[in-house]
């Protein structure tokens, strides 16, 4: 497939290095040669050129594009280059928004006549996830499959945790409703198999139903907090997103350094929120606000070293619950073994909303979500595929791949070794990364 | 997720992907044992059994006994396997010329595989016509892989190095300034050029077959001219078959493999446009029109011609042939003297577009070497002008003229060292010079002392020669760079 993608910024070259990396033909444009140059090295096509020029997209031959990706960090700029590419023949455009009022139902016609088929919103994903993380406060990851038939909760199991030394078989056999798909211990991903134990420390990722939710608090040891008062260091379009999504019911308060942005925060902002000038990472301001009396602090500047060690130093402080943006994704790993609760990245969160597009155009490659190094696939199954051939546990599965659940009717079903899967069930499969191409036959 | 163990260089990889070269080159070799069987040369058959057993034995040992746990490739395992892989390719297909009919020292050898590889074809055989179709063959063969790049071949045949470390190893051979991909995927960038110069080493050997030469020289001397090498079948070159379609078809021919490949890729796909606004390649023709003006007035002045189609068809063969440094005899050369066969020296060194088959320096040099002097020279008037430097209608960064004004300065260090050092083994100086010029731009003709062939220089200077074919055909900074301390230091 023919991937054209416009913009060579932090999402633009991720996205690329990733899609060469699944096997696309991709070519990355961009006016800055100097950007092009750190992607030198990669399977990719790069071309220097203005994204609303129509000769440097002639160039391109976005003519044959598949999909048409504009990701520069004007809004404006992304939509006008979307429609010209689909003038020229592109098959799919998608641009990145920066304005919430464009991704409202009544204005997708408007945007479908200019030929802008998807718009994405990394900032605005990134705030829905915050608000679930602060809504489910004591899980790491959170996410709802079809429509919350399936959920995937990560957890970091701490010293209260009742099944720490447990063996899987011995969890499975005790009946519980829920499926160990994956652990993060240290810096690797560990598909687990029926030997493996947990530990103290590892973030365990459980596959389940919404009703068995509170089973799951109770065996990691987890309460429910109720979180009340939010501070947020940094005004960034994330934050302004998180405020306005929060509503009512919280209060807020915003810690920005610079002044003019803080201007630009009083005019965006709800009237409840509280906007404090200074640097968060001045302890006695921290201490002025009254730091100790919030529920969660969440760090959102654009530099992920400082996102971290504000959480580290708000956890001094008994804040319960942190949420730091890291756009480093070398730092992830690091982070996560840092106390710090939830990490944001608007890198993967456009990925895997590039790859739900990928999804609707060729079924059999499709992906919902991509952790530091290792990927959630949603596959559908095809008729006569290896993998119906027996029961789970009569399958020989490669061992960095398992299943964690499937939906079958609309219906979650969770997958233990006597379930038979059928042709046309959605399965989700937890793989590590460069496996996917394996475990993608299995179901042809 | 952080790898520790990267503080030297990977040899590893380098080891087991050198294995797996030579195992395709011991293919190769194969090619000529059919030969020797359809020919009935069978006292010719042991020579390349050996010779296959040997590198195939080498190569499998290569591949199979090294440990296979890190595949990890950066920068300086991709120098250091494109300089290997040339050094070894060479040393290894050196030895049919050791084992058989042509019994020749490993200098000799080495020299005449070096300059098979290198598209120079300069040749160490006195008598060509009496070696046998299957060493004839393997020398066409060297020319036919060396001519686009052994690793380039590598590249669009093993699926292995379509990724990042295939990258490095397409930047560390591929010629120019700058280096295009055709395609987003390395290895369709790689099939695409071979399909270009198999496309047209294909037609030419219609070509050639259609005149007067038979199945066989037609093959030698099609890979020979697309390749840009030279080596030839016949004692005295293209001279031999006395034909004028000969000539005018390989001057064609030569022509069309001085200019950039990939220009030639977009044009066989539709966009052919490209190909006649391009700088280079105007420059490149504008060098060939003015080559021909001086030496065809001169020798006309002179008297040398007296048929004026005969002096139009010999003057241009010969400056094709030296600009795009194949390096074919189509005419006297070796008796002119003064001004042509200093032309002939110039454009030897020149050299033809970037990312042809052709050595030498490069128009695309030449260019950003002129236009800078330009500039520079106008900056002394006006000191506070900005004059941006153009090529094809594109603004060059600053780094990339210096980088250019750098291999320039090399070049001409290189040319100048290996000259001493000829002169040295008291060869004269013109004929040292025109012999190094020759083999720096892997161009392959002799004047002189070398002017029939280059066996006559002693064992030393072949190896030295060796040397400057090599750098120059990987231009320089690839394999200069693995001399240098930063180059096997971490810190």
């Amino acid at each position: 497939m023919k991937i054209v993608i416009v913009g060579a910024g932090e999402v633009g070259t991720h996205l690329g290095k990733l899609l060469s990396a699944e096997g696309q033909d991709v070519y990355l444009i961009d006016p800055d040669a100097k950007k092009l140059q750190t992607v030198e090295n990669y399977n990719l096509m790069t071309q220097v050129g203005n994204a609303t020029s129509f000769k440097v997209l002639k160039e391109a031959q976005v003519n044959k594009a598949d999909l048409f990706i504009a990701v520069t960090p004007f809004e404006t700029r992304n939509i006008v280059s979307c429609s010209m590419a689909k003038n020229l023949g592109a098959r799919k455009t998608v641009a990145r928004i920066d304005n919430y009022e464009f991704l409202k139902e009544e204005y997708k016609p408007f945007f479908k006549s200019n030929g802008v088929d998807e718009l994405i919103y990394p900032e605005y994903f990134a705030s829905l996830e915050i608000v679930s993380a602060l809504r489910n406060s004591w899980a790491r990851n959170w996410f709802e499959l079809y429509n919350g038939e399936l959920l995937l909760i990560g957890v970091k199991l701490r010293e209260n945790a009742t099944i720490i030394n447990m063996q899987l078989k011995d969890l499975a056999q005790s009946g519980r409703s829920f499926h160990v798909s994956a652990i993060r211990r240290k810096h690797e991903t560990i598909i687990p198999r029926g030997d493996d134990h947990l530990e103290m420390g590892d973030i365990v990722y459980f596959t389940t139903k919404k009703e068995h939710i509170s089973e799951i608090m109770e065996i990691c040891g987890k309460h429910k907090q109720n979180i009340k008062k939010v501070l947020i260091m940094g005004g960034s379009r994330i934050g302004i997103q998180l405020a306005h999504h929060l509503g009512e019911g919280y209060k807020i308060k915003f810690i920005e350094c610079d002044h003019k942005r803080c201007m630009k925060l009083a005019e965006q902002l709800p009237n409840d929120c509280s906007i404090i000038h200074g640097d968060a990472r001045d302890i006695e301001l921290l201490k002025e606000e009254g730091i100790q009396d919030y529920d969660a602090f969440i760090a959102l500047t654009d530099s992920s070293e400082t996102n971290i060690l504000a959480c580290l130093t708000a956890k001094e402080f008994h804040v319960g619950k942190t949420v730091a943006e890291v756009e480093n994704i070398q730092f992830i790993a690091e982070a996560e073994n840092l106390n710090i609760g939830t990490v944001i990245n608007k890198k993967l969160l456009a990925s895997s909303n590039i790859f739900q597009i990928l999804l609707d155009f060729d079924e059999s490659n499709a992906k919902c979500l991509a952790l530091t190094d290792a990927e959630v696939a949603e596959l559908v199954v095809k008729e006569g595929a290896k993998i119906t051939k027996s029961p789970v546990k009569g399958l020989k599965l490669s061992e960095d791949m398992t299943i964690g659940g499937l939906i079958r009717d609309g219906k979650g079903i969770l997958v233990t070794g006597d379930t038979q899967i059928k042709a046309g069930d959605h399965v989700l499969v937890f793989c590590l990364s460069g496996a996917i191409h394996q475990v993608e036959k299995m179901f042809k | 997720m952080f790898n520790t163990n990267r503080r030297n260089i990977n040899f590893k990889i380098v080891a087991r992907l050198l294995g797996i070269l030579l195992m395709i080159e011991s293919a190769f070799m194969g090619i000529s044992l059919g030969i020797c069987y359809i020919y009935g040369e069978y006292n010719e058959v042991p020579a390349f059994i050996y010779s296959i057993l040997i590198t195939l034995g080498f190569g499998a040992a290569m591949t199979f006994l090294t440990p296979h746990k890190d595949n990890n490739m950066g920068k300086r395992e991709g120098i250091l396997l494109t300089g290997l892989t040339w050094v070894v390719f060479s040393l290894f297909g050196s030895l049919p010329f050791i084992f058989g009919g042509t019994k020749m020292t490993l200098a000799a050898a080495f020299f005449e595989t070096m300059s098979g590889f290198t598209t120079t074809g300069a040749s160490v055989i006195e008598n060509v016509e009496s070696v046998s179709h299957g060493i004839l063959m393997w020398r066409a063969i060297t020319h036919l892989l060396g001519g686009m790049g052994i690793i380039l071949f590598t590249l669009a045949v093993i699926p292995m190095l379509n990724k990042s470390s295939g990258i490095q190893l397409f930047n560390a051979e591929v010629t120019g300034i700058t280096h295009d991909k055709l395609r987003p995927r390395i290895s369709h960038t790689a099939k695409g050029l071979w399909m270009v110069y198999v496309a047209l080493s294909g037609t030419l050997i219609i070509l050639l077959w259609a005149g007067p030469m038979n199945l066989f020289d037609a093959i030698c001397h099609s890979f020979s001219a697309i390749s840009t090498g030279g080596f030839s079948t016949k004692n005295a070159s293209i001279e031999a078959y006395n034909s004028d379609y000969v000539k005018i078809v390989i001057t064609i021919f030569m022509y069309l493999s001085g200019i950039n490949f990939a220009l030639m890729f977009n044009a066989a796909m539709g966009n052919v446009k490209p190909l006649f606004k391009n700088d280079t390649v105007r420059w490149f023709t504008l060098i060939c029109v003015i080559a021909f003006v001086l030496i065809a007035t001169d020798l006309y002045i002179k008297g040398d011609y007296d048929d004026i189609p005969s002096l139009f068809i010999d003057t241009n063969f010969q400056i094709l042939s030296a600009i795009t440094t194949t390096g074919f005899t189509g005419s006297n050369y070796t008796e002119w003297q003064g001004l042509p066969i200093v032309v002939i020296m110039l454009i030897m060194i020149i050299g033809s577009c970037a990312g042809s088959t052709a050595g030498g320096m490069k128009v695309d040099r030449i260019i950003l070497t002129v236009k800078n002097l330009h500039n520079e020279l106008y900056k002394i008037l006006h000191p506070n002008t900005i004059i941006p430097l153009r090529v094809n209608g594109k603004v060059m960064q600053t780094e990339l003229i210096s980088k250019t004004c750098a291999f320039m300065m090399i070049f001409f260090i290189l040319i100048l060292a290996g000259t001493t050092v000829l002169i040295s083994f008291d060869i004269s100086i013109l004929d040292a010079l025109f012999a190094v010029m020759s083999c720096a731009g892997n161009d392959g003709l002799g004047y002189g002392l070398t002017g029939s062939n280059f066996g006559t220089i002693p064992d030393p200077c072949k190896w030295v020669l060796s040397g400057v074919m090599l750098i120059g055909r990987l231009e320089i900074f690839t394999i200069i760079v693995i001399f240098t301390k930063a180059f096997w230091n971490k810190e």
